[in-house]
């Protein structure tokens, strides 16, 4: 089937996150998409699939118009989506999931359906038992049970979301090989990924998309280069920056380990010191939260030590590392930072340190007014933090930080901001470094890494790169460490 | 997760009589839904509520009776204020209760001395009883990874068996083995009430005390704060250095401390002995409460007294008209349903309407 | 304070301001002679314990004109959580009310304590002992009396029917809870199973199992007391195969119809109301009932004529008209789960009874333990009678509470 978008258009809110997108992908063929996070890669494919509405443009199937109300009218066109995390039912078995979306009326064919999953099988060389759990399964085996079901359901153009993702190198190999066997079948494959080796090695064609914007279409042979340049763009320049005299070491690791039910991070060594700027590099979820989260003491890591200005830290509770002057600034700014309901005022009182009993609200209201003013947080003391903007959240998290500071670790510190909001933020960061603390920062925009690191960590499918001296380091060498190559 | 989420339904924007419509606007469907029922089965709805509202205020002994069950609803939606700003549904609140009336047992059952320090003495064993109870549901969720819902509920039923234990064991009357009650406490562990009524000063006085202390507690001083936070947002105030699971225990035992109050004051102002429902469900009752009101401390009162007014009322039910009394409970639980139900339909109206 | 407590506490002052300026209902002139009140521990339809008196409450209703009665049914923690004795009577006194029976044991204690408080108001305690002066619990109340029916007989002969009616020699009872009443009737259902067991059915004393299980309370209450159903149950599946109830519903009997309906050879003996047998009638040997009417009748034209005084009355059967409603206290019904041959024994039976010919509290009765309560050749006293302390030899269970 062949497949047609045409200027597709997608807002939200300010955010243009589909500008004027264009593919065509024929039948019998692999076409990768490209692209950074947020560089509008998923916000396409929920739209093919049905999971979102386009603003503008077209989707043609086979040259017919289409537009899709829900992702099972786009499975009834032929258009089926494997996430990035299975969509499954892990307490059921696999028959039970492979039953899922079938349109056999009131009763099931379990009869059928079992026939249907063991042709299948055979076809692609899978091994699965029908009665085993999909919780005992590993991700490699749930997608082979998707891709199945959505064969089964007629599925003629398969998205893959980042399947590369957590699976192992054997089961790699086995995608790659099905991927190639269900081309030659005919069927359009649509590859999503952020891995360079990746598309080099499958797709035939690769669209890159960065910021929302198509920046170019590349056909086989292409070379890693020219997709790095079409991922990261090639303004980049190094500024000088102030020098700042170099203290102590603030937060050493060594040989940590950091993990979550999907992903482990070994070795991690690293050694910051008063008035030190490290960025974190990588794509979104490659790691660097966790590390961010274990320095902060909110998570343990699973080896490894980390010292802290000359005190091992290991397992010591999160108040002890705020007592030694740690503070951390989550992304999720409503979510771990800030408290929805209440307002600035009642914030302050909060992360104010002192243990008086009774509350002199009139008081606590005169604070929290010269506090605004201070970090020109557009508010009054009365308002609720969920009515803030954006940028003025994140100045209301700064303001909460104590006022002597060692080591500030930061998530995404600038992500959704505007250009003013932005640069406060990196001159209030930068005010406290030259007051000696040490600072951390993840970030997902590589200007921002270039712009203020002293050092760039990379962290890449479940590794971490040498800490690189950001001086010393081309956009093109960093590109290829995020997209997997040369670690 | 449980998350209380306290809207602010009453925007600034619109006016006083879109307020007055969106409350009474339960009620009235509420009463109209309750007449219904009424109608269905037969009975009169007119004489129906004239027999509630006699039932409730016909007479001094009546008023009486409805404080009567008015002073354990504010004890227990005192405690759940606390544990509702901190984001916990404590249903075990009812257990709770009974391990209140049980140490007030205790203590009349074990000391011989004068009325005052005697009674003083079982309020104090009560809330203790209550306290402990409920840190052990704390100590579930805390530590255990057991949902306080889940907990509580467990709970309630191992209270329930250890006052059956106790009814039926150590504590039995002589020579007789049922489950009806201990024999009741010597007299100096009664409460006392006012002349010809079933309710008097000390616990009415006790319940004014609560409140007022848990609505100045909440709204003034750091503890509050802290515990609003940790209500809104767990993730966050633990972000921001409040000790969240030392919090939620403290929650916990203070909510604990008046439900023992009311177990406490079950035992010795309303029965005199223990029995093995002797918690009312007035903690159940209370959740209703609290919600009802909002989750505001100045509304307990007369919420309490709506709910109080409506079980006690509801008693002439059966007497005069031989409808259930049930009905009352109908009507209690159809209004909270209703303006539950009413608040999100007015925040999603609102919502299309900004849109 | 925000706007919208203040709407709310307006709404509730508003409120409390029309409900200062309704009339007040009381004290509305009672239309008729008399109308008393009648508290019930159970559902006034329980077929049962309840059921009875609620029974006795109409017929009192219809023997006396000008009377009438109100009635609140379920009076227990677990089923009007909150409500006491107390509000009760508060509420029937504000109707008029100013004769109340309270019916069941369970509100012994709080009737002993309410009576002096409601000088105005004349007490009934029924099953109660309080107003026996030669009484263990005697209490010198003014307002206060009892009644009880003499159920020990009609319970000899609903033994009687087991006894002649078990293939297996094996019966259980349901017991409520433990305490006085309770031990004097299970007594009495095994002096009477054992005296036609070896009389006439002409079989070995030691070879009749009565065993007594306790549920806790008058009737089910669930997680608080055992489950009769489940305890009948057990009976049958431990090879009883007649089950005499003592509680106050009518569980017993409706476990014992269904097995039989399944093909099992098992009876039931059902207790308290006169067609308790009507839910099971082919598994059901008989009933033995109260016939509170009579004494209901009695008290109420005492206290119209103003010569009540308190008393204890301990009421007998009409052996004469074991049936008549105008006259016994206790009486019973045969079912049709009783064989015409053994009717027959059992009718002879009541006719001993009647005639004095057949007495069962003669000596020797030996309790549980071991110990001889009545001499040989002495005849039992009401007071033995009615505060035996223990089980009978013979029977199992327990006497008790446990320590």
């Amino acid at each position: 089937m062949r497949l047609e978008l045409k200027h597709i258009h997608k807002h939200f809110g300010a955010v243009h996150a589909n500008d004027d997108i264009s593919i065509a992908v024929e039948s019998g063929t692999i076409h990768g998409l490209l692209g950074e996070n947020g560089a509008g890669k998923s916000t396409l494919m929920k739209i093919l699939s049905g999971f979102i509405h386009r603003d503008a443009g077209e989707i043609l199937l086979d040259g017919r118009a289409v537009a899709f109300k829900n992702p099972a009218e786009a499975i009834r066109a032929g258009v089926g989506m494997l996430h990035q995390d299975p969509l499954d039912f892990p307490p059921l078995t696999v028959l039970d999931n492979f039953l899922f979306g079938r349109e056999d009326g009131f009763m099931q064919n379990r009869a059928g359906a079992l026939a249907d999953l063991q042709r299948f099988s055979r076809q692609f060389g899978f091994d699965l038992d029908p009665d085993a759990l999909v919780s005992s399964l590993t991700v490699g085996e749930r997608q082979q049970l998707e891709i199945m079901r959505l064969l089964s359901l007629g599925a003629k153009i398969l998205i893959f979301d980042e399947p590369t993702t957590g699976i192992s190198l054997p089961q790699k190999i086995k995608l790659f090989e099905t991927l190639r066997l269900l081309a030659k079948q005919g069927m359009t494959i649509i590859f999503v990924t952020h891995k360079l080796q990746d598309a080099e090695d499958l797709c035939g064609k690769v669209t890159v998309l960065r910021l929302g914007k198509m920046t170019g279409q590349v056909t086989h042979p292409f070379t890693a280069d020219q997709l790095v340049r079409l991922m990261f763009g090639q303004s980049l320049e190094t500024r000088a920056r102030a020098s700042v005299a170099l203290g102590e070491p603030i937060l050493e690791l060594r040989d940590i380990c950091v993990a979550d039910y999907r992903l482990r991070v070994p070795e991690i060594n690293l050694q910051v010191r008063a008035g030190q700027v490290i960025g974190l590099a990588g794509i979104e979820g490659s790691g660097q939260r966790l590390l961010l989260r274990a320095c902060a003491g909110l998570d343990q890591p699973v080896a490894g030590d980390i010292w802290i200005s000359g005190a091992r830290m290991n397992r010591q509770p999160y108040r002890d590392f705020l007592e030694r002057g740690v503070a951390y600034l989550p992304a999720g700014r409503l979510e771990e930072g800030l408290v929805p309901g209440l307002n600035l005022t009642e914030h302050f009182i909060l992360a104010r340190r002192s243990r008086e009993f009774f509350i002199d609200w009139r008081a606590a209201q005169d604070a929290a007014q010269s506090r605004i003013g201070e970090y020109s947080i557009r508010g009054v003391p009365a308002s609720r933090v969920e009515a803030l903007s954006g940028g003025n959240q994140q100045r209301a998290l700064l303001a909460l930080l104590q006022p002597n500071l060692n080591l500030i670790l930061l998530e995404h510190p600038t992500r959704g901001l505007d250009i003013e909001s932005t640069m406060w933020v990196w001159s209030q960061l930068l005010a406290r470094r030259q007051r000696g603390a040490a600072i951390v920062f993840a970030s997902a925009d590589l200007d921002e890494i270039f712009e203020y690191s002293d050092r760039i960590l990379v962290f890449s499918g479940g590794r971490v790169a040498r800490a690189l001296n950001a001086q010393e380091t081309s956009v093109q060498q960093l590109g290829e460490l995020i997209g997997g190559k040369g670690l | 997760m449980s998350e209380i989420t306290q809207k602010p339904v009453f925007s600034k924007k619109t006016g006083f009589s879109a307020d007055l419509l969106w409350t009474m606007g339960p009620i009235i469907l509420a009463l109209l839904l309750t007449t219904l029922a009424l109608v269905a089965i037969g009975a009169d709805p007119l004489k129906a509520y004239t027999t509630l509202w006699n039932g409730a205020f016909g007479s001094p002994e009546k008023l009486g009776s409805v404080i009567d069950a008015w002073v354990p609803l504010v004890f227990c939606s005192v405690g759940l204020l606390v544990t509702f700003t901190a984001g916990l549904w404590n249903i075990g609140i009812e257990g709770q209760i009974v391990m209140g009336a049980i140490g007030a047992a205790w203590v009349a059952r074990t000391f011989d001395l004068p009325a005052e320090i005697l009674i003083a003495l079982m309020f104090i064993g009560g809330a203790l009883g209550g306290a402990a109870w409920a840190l052990l549901a704390g100590a579930l969720k805390v530590y255990g990874r057991v949902h306080e819902i889940f907990g509580g509920l467990g709970l309630n039923f191992v209270a329930m068996g250890v006052t059956l234990y106790l009814i039926i064991g150590p504590w039995k009357r002589a020579g007789i083995a049922s489950t009806s009650g201990t024999e009741p406490f010597r007299p100096a562990a009664w409460l006392l009430n006012f002349p010809g009524l079933t309710v008097g000063p000390v616990e009415i006085i006790l319940a004014i005390i609560s409140l007022a202390l848990i609505y100045f507690a909440l709204r003034g001083t750091l503890w509050g704060l802290q515990l609003k936070a940790i209500g809104k947002n767990a993730r966050s105030a633990f972000w921001l250095g409040i000790p969240t699971s030392r919090h939620m225990l403290g929650a916990f035992a203070v909510c604990g401390v008046f439900a023992g109050l009311a177990g406490a004051e079950q035992a010795s102002g309303v029965w005199a002995r223990l029995i093995p429902a002797i918690s009312g469900g007035y903690g159940y009752l209370a959740i209703l409460v609290v919600l009802l009101s909002g989750f505001r401390a100045p509304l307990v009162p007369f919420v309490a007294f709506f709910f109080a007014a409506v079980s006690k009322g509801s008693i002439s039910l059966p007497l005069d008209l031989q409808v259930d009394s049930a009905l009352g409970g109908v009507l209690q639980g159809v209004v909270v349903l209703l303006f539950v139900l009413s608040q999100g339909v007015r925040a999603k109206w609102t919502q299309t309407l900004s849109s | 304070m925000s706007k919208r407590v203040l709407l709310v506490v307006t709404i509730f002052v508003i409120a409390g301001i029309i409900a200062a300026c309704a009339p007040a209902p009381t004290a509305t002139p009672v239309a008729k002679p008399i109308t008393f009140g009648v508290v019930l521990v159970g559902p006034y339809n329980d077929h049962g314990w309840s059921e009875a008196h609620y029974t006795a409450a109409q017929y009192v209703k219809s023997k006396l004109p000008g009377s009438d009665f109100i009635y609140i049914d379920k009076l227990n923690p677990a089923d009007r959580p909150g409500m006491t004795l107390e509000q009760v009577v508060n509420d029937m006194k504000s109707k008029g009310v100013r004769l109340i029976l309270t019916t069941s044991d369970d509100f012994q204690t709080d009737t002993i304590a309410i009576a002096p408080k409601f000088p105005d108001i004349t007490f009934i305690n029924a099953s109660g002992d309080s107003a026996w002066k030669d009484g263990k619990n005697y209490k010198d109340i003014k307002n206060l009396g009892n009644f009880m029916g003499k159920m020990e007989y009609m319970k000899m002969v609903a033994g009687c029917a087991a006894a002649l009616s078990t293939q297996t020699g094996k019966m259980g009872f349901l017991g409520p809870l433990i305490n006085d009443e309770t031990r004097r009737l299970a007594d009495a259902a095994y002096l009477g199973a054992k005296y036609c067991w070896t009389t006439y059915a002409k079989k070995n004393a030691a070879d009749l199992k009565f065993d007594v299980k306790w549920i806790g309370f008058w009737f089910n209450i669930p997680g608080v007391t055992l489950d009769p159903t489940k305890v009948a149950n057990d009976f049958f599946n431990a090879g009883n195969d007649v089950v005499i109830s003592g509680i106050d519903t009518t569980e017993a009997l409706v476990v014992t119809g269904q097995r039989q309906a399944k093909g099992e050879k098992v009876w039931a003996v059902s207790y308290d109301y006169k067609e308790g047998c009507n839910e099971a009638p082919n598994a059901c040997l008989g009933v033995p009932y109260f016939n509170w009417g009579p004494a209901y009748l009695k008290t109420v034209k005492e206290f119209q004529a103003g010569t009540w005084k308190p008393s204890w009355d301990w009421n007998g059967p009409d052996w004469a008209n074991l049936d008549n409603p105008d006259t016994g206290a206790v009486g019973f019904t045969f079912g049709k789960g009783l064989t015409d041959a053994n009717k027959t024994t059992v009718q002879q039976f009541i006719k001993g009874l009647g005639d004095g010919s057949i007495n069962l509290w003669k000596g020797p009765i030996t309790l549980q333990d071991g110990t001889v309560y009545v001499k040989e050749g002495a005849v039992a006293t009401d007071k033995e009678i009615w505060y035996l302390p223990q089980l009978l030899q013979g029977m199992t269970g327990q006497s008790a509470p446990t320590k």
